[in-house]
């Protein structure tokens, strides 16, 4: 066997035996699941406890707290007579806060205070606020003493909840168009972009780690008196690669097997729609969509394929920058100046992940899906929108382009790095070994 | 005799500090030789331009007659002073794949390193992990991952550090037992007692240069410099009149022991040391009479303080 095969095996060996091995990865598509099924469960359950608030209405004929409506959220206790507020501190510490109304509140609807007793919350604000806004907007069009006002109050009455958007994808028959929902996809999205930034972070530090140990304990010492530094480091890469390939393909079968059978049986028994639709504040119907989307098993496949190779060429390139540093330095505290450059493009494609619901085309969103150093995840996340076969295949040519250069830059520090003991080099060195003959 | 190993005119300088300066010397084909020195002289460097670890600013290494190469250093089993091996790893799988890293199959590394393990009273280790291990273990298990390829040229970074007496003889055997199955055997260290009981030749580093090179031998036999003691009963007139003008007495006597009395004396040439024992025999009792050689301890003290 060639030796970087043998090393290969040596740091696949090592890794899958390890118990944390087994436990991270039985773990997480476990994790993942609770992500992917608590919002409906939650959903079914209808969340956090009801906040009393106390109502203490000094508007004509309280026209404001007698109209406001209980629901889920808050119900509101609204207390007759004129109750001084010091009066309802005391009596009231209980509850969740107090509502105060100022007298004059139809012409200055700023007059409004909420006492707490517990922490704020921004549900409870805008419901409050909501109510209020919709009680004195009626209010006051009633002034305006209009014939058939209460007929065309509830005529304006009109909401819009969700828009049905379909994908233009060149089907003649109309009815063919898939289905799609931005909430579904930024979601799902979402859960790419974080698995591949787990990934690049937590396995490219194993590479780092790895080397350093490495270093440390001397070990490095006779393995480059039996491979060349480029043996060595390929292989220290590959065999994490390989770890976290298999580390995937668990979690792909786990995940698809749990979509394909657990999904249905935890959804099944319950009448989706009609529970949904009987749930209160429902976000939307798209919810549903999400739904059939993760159970749809060829999609999950074709998804983890595209997803397999920004894994590969997104590890492979930002391994290599590590094992480049891991060589250079002695400790793992001379490490960390180094590994804040290279998390620093990573933070980048965080946000920007976060900005591609937003648009999933834009400038900045369509440059950061080409650049490898942003690519991977910024491009996991763009995927579940629909984005064209050529901007995905441009974006892997430029990915594994990067990892060669990647890999050649880092074989040279890596070369002059691994012999290199004592003082922590600089950037300057580092140029200086990659330059080096 | 053939070198294995040649080292022209190497010199090295870290950031202000030379390491090495000009250092040349000759391996013998199936020797044993120590590479000598203080702390900080020199020799760990000297061994890793040896084997392409660190770069000389200039100077040359040769192996078997051309000029070193990486293929080359992959056969040279090294055993570096600051030991190396894989905590998690077990003992036995890690030997094998060390064995396999230089070329060696998975069966024949197995039966090998089964052999080794059975020898150096490993075996029962052979599935525990390096990390449960004592030092002197580990040790072992170090030395045979370094030489089961059976190199033609084994380099030993201070072999003997941490081991008791019992093992660091049987270490040596295994060493000497290397050597007559032809492997050539550098090592280094400061520990010279093993030198004398093993070395055939040496070079002394001091201050990253070479100081003193040639067999172990000869180098103890001249710095003795013809220096005997003698034991003997008799007057100090007649024992002087015996040894005038051939030999010139050391110092005082050294006092008298059982009846005899100790005197060193300094023989000026070799030739005459058959006669100086012909005249003390006729005029005084003589009771023995041994040439001084200093330890390699001596030898090495005094090469490092320049007062050989």
């Amino acid at each position: 066997m060639s030796k970087i095969g043998l090393i290969i095996e040596r740091e696949f060996a090592e890794r899958v035996r390890k118990k944390s091995f087994i436990v991270s990865t039985l773990l997480t598509p476990l994790f993942m699941i609770a992500m992917m099924v608590l919002p409906s469960v939650m959903m079914f359950k209808g969340g956090s406890s009801t906040k009393n608030v106390v109502v203490i209405d000094n508007s004509p004929e309280q026209f404001v707290g007698r109209k406001l409506v209980s629901g889920k959220t808050v119900s509101f206790n609204l207390l007759e007579g004129n109750e001084s507020i010091s009066n309802a501190r005391m009596m009231y510490k209980n509850d969740y806060g107090i509502l105060v109304i100022g007298q004059n509140i139809l012409d200055n609807p700023q007059d409004i205070q909420l006492i707490l007793n517990d922490a704020s919350s921004m549900s409870v604000e805008e419901n409050i606020q909501n109510q209020i806004q919709s009680i004195l907007r009626t209010e006051r069009l009633k002034r305006c003493d209009l014939e058939n006002m209460d007929q065309i109050l509830a005529d304006a009455n009109v909401r819009v909840n969700s828009i049905q958007t379909l994908k233009n994808n060149d089907q003649e028959d109309d009815e063919k168009m898939e289905k799609t929902s931005t909430t579904a996809s930024w979601l799902m999205g979402l859960i790419l972009g974080m698995m591949l930034y787990f990934i690049l972070i937590v396995y490219g530090q194993q590479v780092l780690q790895s080397v350093i140990d490495e270093k440390q304990t001397r070990v490095l010492d006779v393995m480059v008196t039996s491979c060349t530094p480029f043996e060595l480091m390929m292989g220290k890469i590959l065999g994490i690669a390989v770890v976290a390939a298999l580390q995937i393909v668990i979690w792909a079968v786990l995940i698809i097997g749990a979509s394909a059978f657990v999904m249905p049986l935890v959804m099944g028994g319950t009448d989706v729609e009609a529970a949904l639709a009987a749930a209160q504040n429902v976000p939307d119907p798209e919810v549903l969509s999400m739904v059939g989307k993760f159970t749809n098993v060829s999609y999950l496949a074709g998804l983890f394929l595209e997803l397999l190779l920004y894994i590969v060429g997104g590890f492979l390139f930002y391994a290599s920058m590590y094992a480049a540093i891991g060589s250079a330095v002695d400790t793992p505290q001379d490490a960390a100046q180094f590994n804040g450059i290279i998390m620093m493009p990573v933070i980048v494609a965080i946000m920007v992940m976060m900005s591609v619901m937003n648009d999933p085309n834009s400038d900045l969103v369509f440059w950061c899906s080409m650049i490898p150093f942003t690519s991977p995840i910024v491009m996991m996340a763009r995927i579940p929108f629909g984005i064209p076969t050529w901007q995905v295949a441009v974006s892997l040519v430029v990915l594994f382009i990067s990892f060669f250069l990647m890999v050649w830059v880092a074989a040279r520090i890596f070369r002059v790095g691994v012999f290199m003991h004592g003082k922590k080099p600089t950037w300057k060195d580092l140029g200086a070994w990659i330059k080096m003959k | 005799m053939e070198s294995i190993l040649k080292i022209e005119h190497v010199s090295k300088t870290y950031t202000g500090h030379r390491a090495l300066d000009d250092v040349s010397m000759e391996i013998p084909r199936g020797s044993i030789y120590g590479l000598l020195g203080p702390n900080g002289a020199g020799k760990t460097t000297l061994i890793r331009v040896v084997n392409h670890m660190t770069i000389p600013d200039c100077g040359k290494v040769w192996f078997e007659g051309h000029e070193i190469t990486a293929e080359d250093i992959y056969q040279i089993g090294y055993m570096p002073e600051e030991r190396g091996l894989y905590k998690k790893m077990k003992v036995g799988e890690q030997a094998v794949f060390f064995a396999r890293m230089r070329g060696m199959g998975r069966q024949q590394a197995v039966r090998k390193l089964h052999e080794w393990f059975d020898r150096l009273g490993l075996i029962d280790w052979w599935d525990k992990k390096v990390e449960d291990l004592s030092k002197g273990m580990a040790q072992k298990v170090q030395f045979i991952t370094t030489v089961v390829h059976e190199p033609k040229l084994l380099i030993f970074d201070e072999p003997f550090s941490g081991f008791d007496p019992i093992n660091a003889n049987l270490l040596k055997q295994e060493i000497l037992g290397l050597r007559d199955r032809g492997a050539t055997v550098i090592f280094s260290t400061h520990n010279m007692e093993s030198v004398e009981e093993i070395c055939d030749d040496i070079t002394l580093i001091n201050k990253s240069h070479n100081i003193l090179s040639g067999s172990v031998d000869e180098i103890r036999r001249k710095a003795g410099g013809n220096t005997f003691l003698v034991l003997y009963s008799g007057t100090n007139q007649d024992f002087c009149a015996a040894v005038t003008g051939k030999a010139n007495l050391i110092g005082q006597s050294e006092g008298v022991i059982g009846g005899y009395t100790q005197q060193k004396i300094h023989i000026q040439s070799d030739d005459d040391v058959r006669e100086v024992i012909g005249s003390l025999n006729d005029k005084v009792k003589l009771r023995s009479f041994q040439e001084i050689i200093p330890s390699m301890n001596d030898i090495f003290i005094r090469a490092v303080n320049g007062t050989l």
